[in-house]
């Protein structure tokens, strides 16, 4: 199992787009993939899920993969989340 | 007056219009349907599932096509949320309480909705209208609820909130303005009024609930104002209003088709910036003379590999032919760790507008340069095709960009494939040290087209979305000044043209001054062109010169800014 931790960075959380992307990079991978935030654990593959966690902007986020690509699927998921930061924030200006 | 109402206007401007529920009643539909067996029912929904979630998968792919990304990924969200099994399991669970498929499939959807709604975060409850739509839209299609008829009129779209799928079904032009009961300035339907420059008013609550479906409808943007069942002065107050700010649009577009030439002869080229080439129709609409910026981001980005070389051909020839004989400026990918996309491996960076972005990617990855250069160069079959390189701070790297030109050449004439041999290759300025060595890289250059907004940002180190710091952000400052005039002046030296793209091309002030320093195209935002026309048409050059003259006279770009004001 791989575990990793991270920050939401960016201003306005992982609300509808944000999530759809990620839930579409998640299900790239054939690991179980969770996520765990504000004391509950759900499927990163669900979209209803991952909007439903209210990940708002520095929500401590712990993901956890298992499976034959686990480490890949943390490493890109974690890199992903991260990327909202810039991505969305520059979209505002 | 029936009835009058005020709420909070977001967007200017002036609606008139028939009002149209953004919901159909579905409550007639619900009260008719008969249920069948339990097992039926779970059936008509797995139906009704897949049906909804591949029709928005097409939708999303039909609105990004057609430009409109933001909505694109709106409904594409909902494709996902209506795939999701989760949802799937909830409304099947709730089949088995009530043996009714709709209504199983709307109490889901309310019962998501309401989860959202408790949350903090505006953002988060502004969601909740998602999954409305969602399973408002699943359950017309069991209930086999006909799409609402529009017609061609103008409409004002009222409701509480307004589902994304609705405005996605209108067309673009028909919306007149758009009443919001929800206070949210997030909104779908708030981003895209302001994309589109629609009237919109929010948080009116009352207005939302009380107006009927095609109730004539007044609003006022400016001041949040709403009359239903107007009376003829009100009407005729309102259509004067209108009027008045359709004048004054046609006041600019009527300077659509007079050229850009000063009182006393010397001409310049307005040209339009373009994002995406839907873009062209505003261009057209504004009396753009070519496109000096098409920024080809939005082929790279949504996405989870490069574009082809023939999506990208695509792109650029249905631009260029849109052009005709005008030219048409193609600003090579300027994407960097700012919006890192998966299949271009930018790391995370602490700094990514002082990082490996734009063609110091562009010359490491030969993988993404030539497909675009060639897609450029096949373009230029189809009309007057440029090609411009951004963040160059040496002259090796333009001579570098250069051999990939040829490289790209090579190959098209190995595959058969028609180019255009004269297509001219031109230096973005926009990096300090392109500027100050801008009489090198003239040497070598085919143009340049001096980008503002970095230029300026790199030489204040002032990032303006720093709201601590915006203020200092200013393109009159004498450094800046300094620096656009070297780069004109070593044009002229070497007798290639010099144009602008950014922001500071749209300041009609600027550009007098611009056009004192010598200045050939003006290229910005296709509605500020007739502004900029205006102020050109109005001024001398020898006026212009005096200008330039004094305000280099300044050692401060706000006394600089003061004084043109006080002057235009």
């Amino acid at each position: 199992m791989t575990k990793d931790t991270f920050i939401i960075e960016n201003s306005t959380g992982i609300h509808a787009r944000p999530a759809s992307e990620f839930v579409k990079t998640a299900g790239k991978f054939k690991s179980k993939i969770e996520l765990t935030a504000k004391g509950r654990t759900i499927d990163a593959k669900s979209i209803i899920m991952v909007m439903g966690l209210g990940l708002t902007k520095d929500t401590e986020v712990v993901i956890t993969a298992d499976g034959a690509d686990e480490k890949t699927a943390v490493k890109e998921l974690v890199a992903l989340a991260h990327s909202f930061k810039t991505a969305e924030d520059k979209k505002k200006e | 007056m029936k009835q009058r109402f005020t709420g909070l206007g977001v967007t200017t401007g002036v609606g008139i219009g028939k009002a149209l529920r953004a919901q159909v009643d579905l409550d007639k539909y619900l009260k008719t349907y008969i249920p069948s067996f339990v097992e039926d029912e779970k059936e008509k929904v797995d139906k009704a599932l897949s049906e909804v979630e591949s029709f928005l998968f097409d939708k999303a792919e039909e609105l990004r096509a057609d430009g409109r990304t933001e909505q694109g990924a709106i409904l594409e969200a909902h494709a996902m949320i209506v795939g999701d099994p989760v949802m799937r399991e909830n409304v099947l669970s709730k089949i088995d309480a009530t043996g009714n498929s709709p209504r199983a499939v709307l109490a889901a959807a309310e019962e998501q909705a309401k989860a959202f709604e408790e949350m903090e975060d505006e953002y988060f409850r502004a969601r909740a209208v998602d999954f409305r739509d969602v399973g408002r839209r699943i359950a017309r299609v069991i209930l086999g609820v006909p799409d609402r008829d529009v017609g061609d009129e103008p409409v004002i779209l009222c409701g509480y909130e307004i589902e994304p799928s609705v405005i996605a079904n209108i067309k673009t032009g028909q919306i007149a303005g758009i009443i919001l009961g929800a206070g949210s300035t997030t909104a779908h339907a708030v981003i895209i009024a302001k994309a589109q420059g629609i009237p919109a008013i929010v948080g009116a609550v009352d207005a939302a609930r009380a107006i009927l479906d095609e109730e004539e409808v007044l609003m006022d943007g400016d001041t949040g104002e709403i009359i239903t069942g107007p009376t003829t002065e009100e009407r005729a107050v309102y259509e004067k209003k209108a009027k008045k700010e359709e004048k004054q649009k046609e006041h600019y577009l009527a300077l659509k088709d007079l050229p850009a030439v000063t009182e006393d002869g010397r001409s310049v080229i307005l040209a339009a910036n373009i994002g995406i080439p839907s873009d062209m129709d505003f261009a057209e609409e504004y009396g753009a003379e070519g496109v000096g910026l098409f920024r080809t981001e939005f082929l790279f980005m949504g996405r989870d590999e490069l574009p082809t070389e023939d999506e990208q051909f695509e792109a650029y020839k249905n631009v260029a032919e849109k052009n005709g004989d005008k030219l048409t400026i193609i600003r090579t990918m300027d994407i960097g760790g700012d919006k890192p996309l998966s299949y271009l491996e930018i790391p995370k960076e602490e700094n990514p507008f002082l990082g490996y972005r734009a063609l110091r990617v562009s010359l490491k990855r030969k993988d993404l340069f030539l497909p675009q250069l060639k897609a450029a160069l096949r373009a230029s079959c189809y009309g007057k095709v440029a090609v411009m390189f951004p963040m160059i701070i040496n002259v090796s790297e333009f001579l570098k960009a250069k051999e990939f030109v040829d490289e790209a050449k090579v190959e098209l004439q190995a595959e058969h494939k028609d180019y255009n041999n004269d297509v001219q290759f031109g230096v973005m300025v926009e990096t300090p040290a392109a500027a100050m060595m801008a009489d090198s890289l003239a040497k070598y250059a085919d143009f340049f087209s001096i980008g503002s907004n970095d230029l300026v940002q790199y030489t204040l180190a002032v990032d303006r979305s720093n709201a601590e710091i915006a203020h200092l952000y200013n393109h009159y400052h004498p450094a800046v000044l300094r620096l656009v005039q070297n780069i004109i002046k070593a044009a002229k030296t070497h007798g290639i043209p010099a144009g602008m793209c950014g922001e500071m091309a749209s300041d009609p002030r600027a550009a007098v001054l611009l056009l004192a320093m010598g200045i050939d195209e003006l290229s910005m935002g296709a509605p500020s062109i007739p502004i900029v026309k205006e102020q050109v048409r109005r001024v001398r050059m020898d006026e212009a010169k005096v200008l330039l003259e004094k305000a280099f006279t300044f050692e401060d770009g706000e006394e600089v800014k003061r004084y043109l004001e006080g002057q235009l």
